[in-house]
C-alpha cells in the first residue's frame, strides 16, 4: 500500500511533533528504567558509587532475605486495607453528594480536599491529631471513655498499621468519590423510574441499577487506585517511617532504606525492579481493560 | 474551472472497504448529486476529493490535474461538512471570513465579500453571534457561507440542506441552483434526498456500499434504472420489484402472467414496474386490496397478488376501493423493467 | 422524601463531611492559636486570642520563604515544560499515523503507572553525574518523569474530544497543519490545558520522594522537603508553626478549590475514569 506523498509528510510532520516528548522519555524514563535493571546486577556503595558485578547475587539473596517477603506482606496488607476503605467511603460518599444536599457544591469541595492536599500536609495534621498528649483524637478518646490512657497512634502494633491505613484512606477516598460521583450523573433517571414502577425499594434499586452501571468505573479505579497504593511512598515513610522497627515498612520504602541508608545501590535496585515485577500484574490488567473499552 | 475524475477510487478503513474502485467523471461545471443509503462512502469521497483522507489506491483528477499528492489548501475546493464543523470561538462573520483570511485577502476586501454572502444567506442580523448561539439551520448557513464566500474550482456540499425547514429549503434550493448557473462551477453535492437530487442536478451518481451503481442523468435514472438497486432506490413510493422468470415471452410468477417485448434471454429474472404504471380496477391481472393510503393528491393502494407478493399502485385522488376487495390490475407494458435475478440485478434489456 | 427525612438525611451527610474536613479545620485553627491554647485542657476548637504570630514568625524566622520561592518556581517550570511538551504530543498521538503510534500510547499509559523508587536511582546518578544534584533544575528534568506521562493521558483524551471536522474545515479552508493546530485546535483546547496545567501544577507542588533523594540544600529545597526538615530539625516540635506552615502549603490548592474547580473535575473525567 502506497502512500501518498502528502501522507507521508503529515507522518513525518506528527514524528516531529512527539519527537520531543519521545526525547524527553527516552531521557528520563526509559533509560532510568534500564539502568535500574542495571543496575541491580551490581553491588554498589552509595557515596562512591564503586560497583562490582554481581549477576542476579542480589535477586538471590533478595529472594532468600526475610525482609523482603515481609515488606511484600505489609506491602499487600496496606494495599488491601486502604483500598478497600477507600472503596466503601468513597462509593458511599458519592451516594450521599449524588442526593440533593443542602450547599451540595460546599460539601463537594469540601471532602475532595484531601485527595489534593499535599501529603506533607496531610501527615503533619494527622500527626498533630495523633500526637500523644496533646491530640485531639486522644483527648476525644478519653472523654469518651473509650480508654483511660492516651493511645500511642504510630508506636506500637497494630496501631501503627491500622492509623496508616485510615489516614490513606482519607487522604485517597475522594479519588473513588469524583469518579463514581461522574458516572452516577450518566445513570439514565428512566433507569429507575422503570423499577420503580416495577415496585422496587432503594435497596433493591441500588443493587439491580446502581451498582451493574457503576462495574466498569468500579473496575478501573480499584486498579488505578490498587497500582497507587502500591508503590506509597511519601505518606507511608512520613508518618511512620516504616517503623515500630518494620512493621509498616512497605516495598518502596525498603528500596529508599537499601540505597540510601544501608548504602546498597544495589541492592535497592533489585528490590525496585521486584516489586516492579509484582506491580506488573496489576498493571497489565488495568491496561487491558482500558484499551478493550477505549475500542469501543 | 475545472472537472473531476475519480479512477479506480479504493479507500480501505483498516480491514473495511469503504470504497471498491470508484469510477466517476464529473464534467466541468456539471452539477452532480451523490445520493446513496447511509454508509455507503458519500462523505469518504468528498473527504478525498478535499484531500482530507487518502486513497488506497486509484487517482483523483481535479481540472485534468492529478491531486493525489497536493495538501487540502492547494486543491482550490470548497466544502460544505455534514456536521457544519463551524469554529466555535470565532462569530459568524469570522467564520465566514476565515477561508479569505488564510488566502491573504487584505481586510476590506474581506468584509465586503462576508457582507454579500450574508445578504445571499439571510445571516445578516447573526454576523456577530457565535455558532452555538444559531439554530441549526443557522448554522448550516454558516457553513454554506463559508464556501461560498470564495471562489473555487470545485463545490463540495455534503447534504448542506437536511436541516433547513421546508420553506427555507426549497428558497436555498433555487438560490443553490441560480449560483451554480451564474457561477458555472462544478459541484458535487451529497444528498439523501431524491428529490433534490432529481430537481437540482445535472447528473445523479447513486452508490452502494462504496460501489457506483448508475451515474446519469435524472430522467435516465429514474426511467432506466441500471440494477435492482437504483430501481428500488429511486423513486417513492419505491418501484414494486416481483421475482418470477422469462419464459417463451412472458414473465410469469407471484400469479402474473406478462407478455414481455422480443429479445429477453430466459430463465429467473425480477419484474421492476413503478407505482403509477400499476392500474387498479382494470387490467388482465387480479390483486386484493390490502392498504389504502389517501394522500390528498392521490391514493397509494398496496394490493396482493394471488402468488403473495404486494404491489403498491398510484390511484387518482378519488379511489377508494375497499379492503379486502379482489379487482383487476394493469402494469402498463411500457412501464417495464426486467432485472437479473442474480446479486448484482443487472438491467435486462432486449437484445436488438 | 418528608421534610424530616431530608432534614436527617441532611444532617447525617453534613455529619461526614464534617469529620473529613475536620483535620484540615484543625490545621487552620491551630495555626492561628496562640502556643499557650495549644496545650489546654479540654482544647477549644475556635483560638480565643486568634494571631497570626506563627505566620510572621514562619516568614521572618525560618527559610519557609526560600522553600516557597523554590517550589513555585519548581511548579510553574515543570507545568510550561510538560504543557508544551505534552500539548505538540497529544496532537500527534491523536490526529496524525504513523507507523509506532500505537506503541507509544501504550508505553504513554505503562509510564503513568510507573512506581517513582524504579526511576529514583538511576535518576539520582544521573543527576551525580551531570553535576545537577541540588538544584532546581535537577527536580524539574525529574518531576517530568511523572507529570509528561500524566499530562498526555489528560491532553489526548480533550484532543480526542475536539471535533476532527474542525481541522478539516481549516485545512479546506486554506491553513496547513500547523495553521489549523493555532487557528481551531489550540482555542478549543484551552479549557483542557488549564485543567491539565492545573493537576501538573498540583502534582508537582505536592512531590516529595524527588525532591528528599534529589535535593540536600536550602537553597534549593522545595516546600514539602522544606517544612519536613523543620519538622526534624526543631528542638521541640512546634506545633503551631507547622500548622501555619501548612495551610501556606495548602494556598495555591486553595487558590484553585475558590475559582477552578470546574476545571479540577473536567480533568478527572479525560483522565482518571475513562482510564
Ligand atoms: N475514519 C473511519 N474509520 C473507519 N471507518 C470509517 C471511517 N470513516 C468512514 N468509515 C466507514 O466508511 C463507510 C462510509 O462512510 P461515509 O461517512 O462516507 O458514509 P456516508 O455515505 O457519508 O453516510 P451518511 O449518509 O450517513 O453520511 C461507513 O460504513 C463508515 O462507517
Ligand atoms: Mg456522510
Amino acid at each position: 500500500m502506497a502512500m501518498t506523498r502528502i501522507e507521508r509528510r503529515y507522518a513525518w510532520l506528527g514524528l516531529a511533533l512527539i519527537g520531543p516528548t519521545v526525547l524527553v522519555f527516552c531521557a528520563v524514563i526509559v533509560f532510568p528504567l534500564v539502568a535500574a535493571i542495571y543496575l541491580s546486577l551490581f553491588r554498589i556503595y552509595t557515596p562512591t558509587l564503586e560497583g562490582a558485578w554481581v549477576g542476579l547475587g542480589n535477586y538471590a539473596e533478595l529472594l532468600a532475605r526475610g525482609e523482603f517477603w515481609q515488606a511484600l506482606r505489609t506491602t499487600l496488607i496496606w494495599t488491601a486495607g486502604t483500598l478497600t476503605l477507600q472503596m466503601l467511603f468513597g462509593i458511599a460518599m458519592a451516594l450521599v453528594l449524588h442526593q440533593s444536599l443542602w450547599f451540595r457544591s460546599l460539601a463537594r469541595s469540601l471532602v475532595l480536599f484531601p485527595y489534593f492536599v499535599s501529603t506533607v500536609v496531610a501527615v503533619l495534621v494527622w500527626r498533630w491529631l495523633f500526637n500523644d498528649l496533646y491530640g485531639i483524637l486522644n483527648h476525644v478518646i478519653m472523654v469518651a471513655g473509650v480508654s483511660d490512657m492516651p493511645l500511642d497512634w504510630l508506636g506500637t502494633m497494630p496501631n501503627a498499621m491500622v492509623s496508616v491505613i485510615l489516614v490513606g484512606a482519607w487522604k485517597y477516598f475522594p479519588f473513588v468519590v469524583i469518579a463514581v460521583l461522574a458516572r452516577l450523573q450518566t445513570i439514565p433517571e428512566a433507569l429507575y423510574e422503570a423499577a420503580r414502577i416495577d415496585g422496587a425499594g432503594p435497596v433493591a434499586r441500588f443493587f439491580d441499577i446502581t451498582l451493574p452501571q457503576l462495574r466498569d468505573v468500579l473496575v478501573v479505579v480499584v486498579m488505578l487506585r490498587a497500582i497507587w497504593d502500591f508503590k506509597e511512598f511519601d505518606l507511608i515513610f512520613l508518618l511512620t517511617g516504616g517503623g515500630p522497627v518494620t512493621a509498616t515498612q512497605t516495598l518502596p520504602l525498603v528500596v529508599y532504606k537499601e540505597a540510601f541508608s544501608m548504602n546498597q545501590m544495589g541492592m535497592a535496585a533489585a528490590h525496585a525492579v521486584a516489586m516492579m515485577a509484582v506491580m506488573l500484574v496489576f498493571m497489565i490488567v488495568y491496561i487491558r481493560r482500558t484499551r478493550g473499552g477505549q475500542g469501543a | 474551472m475545472a472537472g473531476v475524475e475519480l479512477h479506480r477510487l479504493r479507500k480501505e478503513f483498516g480491514a473495511f472497504v469503504a470504497l471498491e474502485g470508484l469510477d466517476l467523471r464529473v464534467e466541468e461545471g456539471e452539477f452532480v448529486a451523490l445520493l446513496g443509503p447511509s454508509g455507503c462512502g458519500k462523505t469518504t469521497t468528498l473527504r478525498m476529493l478535499a484531500g482530507l483522507e487518502f486513497p488506497t489506491a486509484g487517482e483523483i483528477r481535479i481540472g485534468g490535474r492529478v491531486v493525489n499528492d497536493l495538501p487540502p489548501a492547494r486543491r482550490d475546493v470548497a466544502m460544505v461538512f455534514q456536521s457544519y464543523a463551524l469554529y466555535p470561538h470565532m462569530t459568524v462573520a469570522q467564520n465566514i471570513a476565515y477561508p479569505l483570511k488564510k488566502r491573504g485577502v487584505p481586510r476590506a476586501e474581506r468584509a465586503a465579500a462576508v457582507a454579500r454572502v450574508a445578504e445571499l444567506l439571510q445571516l445578516t442580523p447573526l454576523l456577530d453571534r457565535r455558532p452555538r448561539q444559531l439554530s441549526g439551520g443557522q448554522q448550516q448557513r454558516v457553513a454554506l457561507g463559508r464556501a461560498l464566500v470564495r471562489d473555487p474550482q470545485v463545490f463540495l456540499l455534503d447534504e448542506p440542506l437536511s436541516n433547513l425547514d421546508a420553506k427555507l429549503r426549497a428558497h436555498m434550493r433555487a438560490e443553490l441552483i441560480e449560483l451554480h448557473h451564474r457561477l458555472g462551477r462544478t459541484m458535487i453535492y451529497v444528498t439523501h434526498d431524491q428529490l433534490e437530487a432529481m430537481t437540482m442536478s445535472d447528473r445523479i451518481a447513486v452508490l452502494s456500499a462504496g460501489r457506483l451503481m448508475q451515474f446519469d442523468t435524472p430522467g435516465a435514472i429514474y426511467d432506466r434504472p441500471a440494477n435492482r438497486f437504483v430501481a428500488g432506490f429511486i423513486g417513492t413510493p419505491a418501484m414494486n420489484l416481483i421475482e418470477g422468470r422469462i419464459a417463451a415471452g412472458r414473465f410469469t410468477g407471484q400469479g402474473l402472467d406478462l407478455p414481455l417485448a422480443p429479445g429477453l434471454p430466459e430463465g429467473p429474472a425480477v419484474l421492476g414496474v413503478r407505482p403509477e404504471h400499476v392500474t387498479i380496477g382494470e387490467g388482465a391481472q387480479r390483486g386484493r386490496v390490502r392498504v389504502v393510503e389517501p394522500t390528498g393528491h392521490e391514493t397509494i393502494v398496496i394490493a396482493e397478488l394471488p402468488g403473495g407478493a404486494l404491489v403498491t399502485a398510484r390511484a387518482p385522488a378519488r379511489a377508494r376501493p375497499a379492503i379486502g376487495e379482489v379487482l383487476p390490475l394493469g402494469l402498463d407494458p411500457d412501464g417495464l423493467h426486467l432485472f437479473a435475478a442474480d446479486e448484482e440485478g443487472a438491467r435486462i434489456d432486449p437484445a436488438r | 422524601m418528608t421534610f424530616l427525612g431530608r432534614l436527617a438525611f441532611n444532617l447525617i451527610a453534613w455529619a461526614l463531611v464534617l469529620v473529613i474536613a475536620f483535620p484540615l479545620a484543625w490545621m487552620v485553627v491551630t495555626a492561628l492559636k496562640p502556643q499557650s491554647e495549644l496545650f489546654r485542657r479540654p482544647p477549644g476548637f475556635l483560638p480565643e486570642a486568634p494571631t497570626l504570630d506563627h505566620f510572621r514568625r514562619l516568614l521572618e524566622e525560618t527559610p519557609f520563604a526560600t522553600y516557597f520561592g523554590n517550589s513555585v518556581i519548581l511548579a510553574t517550570a515543570t507545568t510550561a515544560v510538560v504543557i508544551a511538551l505534552a500539548t505538540l504530543g497529544a496532537y500527534s498521538l491523536v490526529r496524525f499515523r504513523y507507523r509506532g503510534r500505537e506503541s507509544l500510547a501504550f508505553l504513554v499509559l505503562f509510564t503513568y503507572l510507573l512506581p517513582s523508587v524504579v526511576l529514583i536511582l538511576p535518576l539520582y546518578l544521573m543527576m551525580v553525574r551531570l553535576g545537577l544534584a541540588n538544584t532546581l533544575a535537577s527536580l524539574v528534568i525529574a518531576y517530568t518523569t511523572f507529570a509528561l506521562p500524566y499530562a498526555l493521558w489528560l491532553l489526548r483524551s480533550f484532543m480526542a474530544g475536539v471535533p476532527e471536522d474542525l481541522e478539516s474545515a481549516a485545512l479546506v479552508d486554506g491553513a496547513s497543519r500547523l495553521g489549523a493546530f493555532r487557528d481551531v485546535i489550540l482555542p478549543q483546547l484551552v479549557p483542557g490545558i488549564i485543567s491539565t496545567a492545573l493537576f501538573t501544577f498540583i502534582l508537582s507542588w505536592n512531590e516529595y520522594l524527588y525532591a528528599l533523594v534529589l535535593v540536600n540544600s536550602d537553597a534549593a529545597r522545595p516546600l514539602t522537603t522544606g517544612v519536613m526538615s523543620m519538622l526534624i530539625s526543631a528542638f521541640n516540635i512546634e506545633w503551631s508553626l507547622l500548622m501555619a506552615a501548612s495551610v501556606m502549603m495548602s494556598l495555591p490548592l486553595i487558590v484553585v478549590f475558590a475559582f477552578l474547580q470546574g476545571y479540577l473535575t473536567r480533568g478527572f473525567g479525560a483522565g482518571a475514569v475513562k482510564g
